[in-house]
């Protein structure tokens, strides 16, 4: 009968005594696949989302993703409805929508921008009764960019406020 | 800074995905397993380095996974008992007398096929009965000690 190969211990590598190995690994990849069915389901960014708010004046439905990940580019869309005409249509945007993101483009350009107490200002315009006016930022985030932050939006006519849209945006490494 | 964060994440994660998936599916590098390999590396190179492409960079993430092995090492070495096995796994027997041990066969997901097979490429080994010990070594290779040699 020929002898146990040195630092092996029956106990251990045959019997498995004390050995938790297989559990673990069990436990390991449900972990790996519980992280793939919540990356399936938008937990990590970044399907886009719609928020609309609304006035008797004008619909304001902002169109972007409110998860995202450090390096990726993504598009938010804004769509005004005007009920009434606007005469100087202005989106006034929280800080977080440039915060450690670059704004590669912006469509259709505003006609003016400019800060309103911090925050960003888009000018965008005269927008006649029951007609739309779609603008689109084309973003990207910062690699070094994590954490979560407010993306509000405000619709403005002028200097009355019309519609505020409440959202915030959540980054991932 | 941020680098260093992110090599030492995902070294934790390439450990933790190499100990969940097992010892045998790592060893055995079929022209499949070698793609998988080469593309995972790309993978988290890019989420290690991000748009950073500066030597500076490279260093930082190549030094970082560099500490982190020795780290683990020096652990295994120093803790032997305690955390060699969950760092690094222990040894499995799988033939104890030329008999299979189905139990830990199919713990490690291995037939007795692919085991004959393994006896005949490693150690020239016709028949398992003829084997004496078979282990599942650390490194995912199977160690086989035939009889007449004992």
């Amino acid at each position: 009968m020929a002898d146990v190969p040195d630092q092996l211990v029956l106990k251990v590598a045959r019997d498995r005594e004390g050995r938790r190995d297989v559990i673990a690994r069990r436990i390991g990849l449900s972990a790996l696949l519980v992280f793939l069915a919540l990356a399936a389901f938008n937990v990590f960014g970044q399907r886009p989302s719609t928020t609309t708010a609304e006035s008797e004046a004008a619909k304001l439905e902002v169109y972007a993703p409110e998860r995202v990940r450090g390096g990726l580019y993504y598009e938010a869309r804004f769509r005004i409805d005007a009920v009434r005409e606007l005469e100087n249509a202005t989106l006034v945007l929280d800080p977080g929508w440039a915060e450690g993101i670059t704004i590669n483009t912006i469509v259709p350009s505003p006609l003016g921008e400019a800060s309103r107490d911090g925050r960003l200002a888009f000018e965008l315009g005269r927008v006649p009764a029951g007609q739309k006016h779609v603008f689109f930022l084309h973003l990207q985030v910062n690699p070094t960019n994590v954490g979560h932050r407010s993306q509000d939006v405000q619709l403005y006519d002028g200097d009355t406020l019309l519609a505020t849209v409440d959202r915030s945006i959540t980054i991932f490494p | 800074m941020d680098i260093v964060i992110r090599a030492v994440v995902m070294f934790l994660f390439v450990w933790f995905v190499t100990r969940t998936v097992g010892r045998r599916e790592l060893s055995t590098l079929e022209p499949f397993d070698l793609i998988l390999l080469v593309v995972l590396g790309d993978l988290i190179q890019q989420g290690v380095t991000q748009n950073d492409f500066t030597v500076t960079g490279a260093m930082l993430a190549g030094g970082t996974f560099a500490v982190m092995t020795v780290l683990f090492s020096f652990l295994s070495f120093r803790f032997p008992r305690r955390l060699a096995p969950v760092l690094e796994g222990d040894p499995v027997i799988l033939v104890e007398h030329g008999q299979p041990l189905e139990r830990n066969l199919r713990r490690n997901r291995i037939t007795t096929e692919e085991l004959a097979a393994q006896a005949r490429i490693n150690a020239q080994i016709a028949h398992i009965k003829d084997v004496e010990w078979a282990v599942l070594e650390t490194s995912g290779q199977i160690s086989f000690i035939p009889k007449n040699s004992s």
